[in-house]
């Protein structure tokens, strides 16, 4: 694997550390509070976490909640599991991931009781989006995978399509694009005019994938790999890349908090979803549990929505959504859930995701082997 | 208008309305049903691409499959339509035009029900054959079962047949226009108001139903941005010609499969499972060839998907494997596979052109249009529906005027080479010749027999002359029929060749045998040929064991004659 050398890297230096503390704390203080570890994605995302859940969740338990920074797939929770004591609680994972995962036996089941009622008294069976409470986790908020550029890169025309971001000859200059098989081959098959509802149904078959990877092709010289979710919000803003792909999210933090000259390309938005689950194996599920009911409630999701630009999956927390918090601005406009921008998103096909896991990842390892010997 | 004629028309408003909303909505829901149905058997059998990318992880089992799905399908196929359908055969579009042209009786609805079945599963199971033929029969189905209701209006039928192909095409399609054309081009083949009031609303319900209550996404949408050089609309014309050869050949080889399917040392229900097991093999090389392709169809308009080679290799695999499948008896229509290879053959050609012509073109996708629909358009002979299909399903206005050049041109020489399509040389097979317009087709249907005069002369073989000639004589007769003991048919009497004759004379000596005879099966046509130099009375009809059933005056024949246009006439020139 490219990348998980890196991963192991981090990870190893993570335990070194976690190990270092357990060591430590005992010996700082007799009486240690309570600690909860979550798996969440870094950045400006974890920021408005820990403002909107963690801060309130400890100050109403007494729990200490650390994060371990985690980008996505199954992977790490294998090798978490593997390597002894399970010391990592919940995980906010991709619902993909999640139901994988659940189907791989890495995560606790999940117990819908736990949930909250809506303020109005609505179950949350009707409150949550369909299809939110999953075996083994529950779906909490709705983000978007989308193009952006820098502005001050294009004078003249903007770029307005997921086909403007292949388009070397009108819009010049780096693309950074994650290092992961999503997304990319999507807007490849865009870019040759593929209806938004075949795309799934093309890359079913073998010569889609070539088509779509042969479009690739065209950009690799002008690629950089993002592997966190905050590199592509900074790199467009140092003018690093002309291009980049990432999290909606980000996108609006960099604009809002740091005035960045970042526009996002809504055409071929890529929906997915964030899910809490419970990490098989771990010793605190009860408070684990405790955590998610906490975070899960309206007025958290709405208070998490009111910092970065994630729609909640529960409608009362919808529409809770206001005035950004500090430069109070409509949230509604930049939510990847508008009718407008629903519009042009892809339909993420979260089937074909979970079961085409080990194909996609073999066919872009080929491809980057091909074309990046350098990164292998 | 008196007031009865008021109330006539009231009535008759009323009831086509009623009809053409009943049969549109059943039909098109008949055909939302039967189209979900065959993608859920595509995705749990494997065959569709969606399904066997994620079992990618087994490939023995998507091979196993691809070989054995088509195999095991075509046997059931085989099995039901030989013990389930009377016709022993699919039913086709060709049968609901021969109901519709010749008002012959429309197969049994057990018949139209177990076929459609088998089409379904010959369609799930991933044989080469097209759904809209299937779709369109049933529609015609569902019609006729209305329009068998009678309800005191004549021609009912045959509007309420051409209501549930117009809804079904228009539903599966989500193009009513085309809906509403193909009724009338292909199974009316006339255009009267009373038919056309009705159909249009039966169309409009199949568009409703797909775009209110289902809300499905339409079907083919390209984007094209405009022909850039008029000189193109020259190789648009070349490409028809082309594809009409390509149709032709089509055809031919449809036929041929058939006939080779006859000869075959192998009972009629093993027959499609033979075919399924060749297709599966096929397929393992070539997965385009399995199914409806639809994949297939959109890879075509996106330059830099196949190679030239492949391009080539799918539609000759393609057009022997549709022929085979339809030829071995899996049920099934010939418009998908016609589309695809028609795609794919103008893909092939919108990529060889430039290296063949030194300037500069608009691209491949107007080229793959063009090609789908001039080869569809000439196997179906349905020119104007085609045309109507491109411009509804691209809503593009440039792709439609350039596929409009190419269809004509292929229907052109298409009609002239083989007639009209492939339903009228199905139909011809089986002996009814459209070709020379429905008075024929209808006059040829028509037994004479139902002209059928009780009203002549007996004469026994062992009566006296003399008695005969009386009895003429008081019957104001010229002729008497001479019948045995049996009943059976042994001559005519001539009124002068019974005059003085010697009194032991047998009869049987006196009596001549006509020029002309007809049986229980000569048609009002084949009496009007038969009659040419006739001179008589009236000619004697016979049943296969010899009796006399009767004779048929020849001023009856003229009057069939006159009946029958008169009602073809009224029936084509009717208002609403």
């Amino acid at each position: 694997m490219i990348c998980g050398r890196k991963k192991t890297k981090r990870l190893e230096w993570l335990m070194m550390t976690w190990l270092l503390c357990m060591l430590v704390l005992p010996l700082a203080a007799a009486e240690s509070p309570p600690v909860l570890t979550v798996l969440t994605w870094g950045g400006a995302y974890e920021a408005s976490q820990r403002e909107a859940y963690f801060n309130p969740f400890t100050e109403a338990s007494g729990v200490v909640i650390e994060t371990v920074h985690y980008d996505g797939g199954l992977t790490p929770l294998r090798e978490h599991r593997q390597g002894g004591a399970v010391t990592w609680d919940v995980v906010d994972m991709v619902q993909a991931d999640a139901m994988a995962a659940c189907e791989e036996g890495l995560l606790e089941p999940f117990n819908p009781g736990l949930l909250s009622a809506a303020p109005d008294g609505t179950p949350p069976e009707q409150d949550f989006i369909e299809g939110a409470i999953l075996p083994c986790a529950i779906t909490h908020l709705v983000f978007s995978t989308v193009l952006a550029f820098d502005d001050r890169a294009f004078a003249g025309a903007k770029p307005r399509s997921a086909a403007d971001f292949f388009d070397l000859d009108r819009f010049p200059g780096k693309r950074a694009l994650r290092k992961v098989p999503v997304g990319l081959l999507e807007w490849a098959l865009m870019s040759h005019r593929v209806p938004r509802q075949q795309l799934y149904n093309l890359l079913s078959t073998r010569r889609g994938f070539d088509l779509a990877f042969r479009q690739l092709d065209q950009l690799r010289d002008q690629i950089v790999w993002w592997e966190s979710g905050d590199q592509p919000a900074r790199w467009l803003a140092e003018g690093k890349v002309a291009m980049a792909s990432g999290f909606n999210g980000r996108f609006f933090y960099a604009q809002v908090m740091n005035d960045a000259p970042i526009s996002i390309i809504w055409d071929g938005q890529l929906l997915d979803y964030n899910s809490w689950a419970v990490l098989k194996g771990t010793n605190q599920r009860a408070l684990a549990e405790r955590f998610i009911e906490f975070a899960t409630r309206t007025e958290s999701m709405a208070a998490l929505a009111n910092r970065i630009s994630y729609g909640p999956a529960r409608r009362s927390a919808l529409r809770h959504v206001g005035l950004h918090l500090t430069s109070k601005r409509p949230m509604r406009p930049h939510l990847p859930t508008t009718e407008e921008h629903m519009a042009s998103a892809i339909n993420r096909d979260h089937d074909w995701y979970a079961r085409t896991t080990a194909l996609r990842e073999r066919l872009f390892r080929d491809w980057l082997r091909k074309h990046f010997p350098e990164e292998d | 208008m008196t007031r009865q004629d008021a109330q006539q028309a009231a009535y008759r408003i009323m009831v086509v309305s009623v009809v053409a909303v009943v049969v549109g909505t059943v039909a098109s829901l008949a055909a939302i049903g039967f189209v979900e149905a065959l993608h859920v058997l595509n995705d749990r059998l494997l065959i569709s691409p969606y399904a066997r990318i994620q079992m990618d992880h087994q490939p023995l089992w998507v091979m196993a499959a691809t070989v054995l799905v088509p195999a095991l399908g075509g046997l059931l196929v085989g099995i039901i339509v030989r013990w389930g359908v009377d016709e022993r055969r699919g039913l086709t579009p060709a049968d609901a035009i021969l109901v519709v042209q010749t008002r012959q009786a429309p197969p049994r609805l057990r018949s139209g029900l177990v076929s459609s079945m088998a089409a379904l599963l010959s369609l799930g199971s991933g044989a080469s054959v097209g759904q809209y033929g299937p779709l369109a029969f049933l529609g015609a189905l569902l019609g006729g079962v209305v329009g068998r209701l009678g309800l005191r209006l004549k021609n009912l039928r045959a509007i309420a047949i051409a209501c549930g192909v117009a809804a079904a095409i228009s539903t599966a399609f989500n193009a009513p226009i085309a809906g509403l054309v193909f009724a009338h081009e292909v199974i009316l083949r006339h255009y009267s108001l009373r038919a056309f009031a009705p159909v249009t609303v039966a169309a409009a319900i199949g568009y409703v139903i797909d775009n209110v209550f289902f809300e499905r996404p339409p079907l083919f949408r390209v984007n094209f941005s405009g022909i850039e050089h008029s000189y193109e609309f020259v190789l648009f014309a070349v490409e028809g010609l082309l594809c009409a050869g390509l149709a032709v050949a089509f055809i031919q080889l449809l036929l041929k499969s058939g006939r080779l399917a006859q000869r075959l040392p192998v009972p009629e229900w093993a027959r499609p499972a033979l075919a399924g097991l060749l297709l599966g093999i096929v397929a393992l090389w070539i997965p385009e060839v399995l199914g409806i392709g639809q994949e297939t169809l959109r890879f075509a308009t996106i330059e830099s998907a196949f190679a030239v080679h492949e391009l080539a290799l799918i539609v000759v695999a393609k057009l022997v494997l549709t022929a085979l499948c339809i030829g071995f008896g899996f049920v099934g229509g010939v418009f998908s596979p016609a589309l695809l290879i028609g795609i794919l053959f103008g893909a092939f050609y919108g990529v060889v052109l430039p290296l063949l012509v030194p300037m500069p073109l608009s691209g491949q996708v107007v080229y793959a249009v063009c090609g789908m629909m001039a080869m569809a358009s000439a196997v179906i002979g349905a020119p104007l529906t085609t045309i109507l299909i491109v411009f509804e399903l691209t809503r593009s206005y440039d792709l439609t005027i350039a596929a409009m050049v190419a269809v004509v041109f292929s229907n052109l020489v298409s009609y002239r080479v083989m007639g009209r399509s492939i339903f009228d040389i199905q139909l011809r097979e089986r002996g009814f010749d459209l070709s020379l317009g429905r008075d024929k087709a209808i006059l040829g249907t028509h037994p004479v027999k139902d002209f059928l005069s009780r009203q002549f002369t007996v004469a026994r073989v062992e009566e006296r002359a003399e008695t005969v000639r009386e009895r003429l004589v008081t019957e104001r007769r010229a002729e008497a029929m001479l019948l045995d003991s049996q009943g059976c048919y042994l001559g005519t009497l001539h009124l002068q060749d019974l005059e003085a004759v010697p009194e032991d004379r047998p009869l049987r000596m006196l009596a001549s045998t006509p020029d002309v005879l007809f049986h229980e099966t000569t048609t009002v046509w084949e009496s009007m040929e038969l009659l040419q130099g006739f001179l008589g009375e009236a000619v004697p009809l016979v049943a296969a064991d010899g009796r006399l059933l009767g004779v048929v005056p020849e001023e009856a024949v003229i009057r069939a004659y006159l009946e029958i246009i008169h009602d073809l006439r009224q029936e084509e020139n009717e208002a609403a």
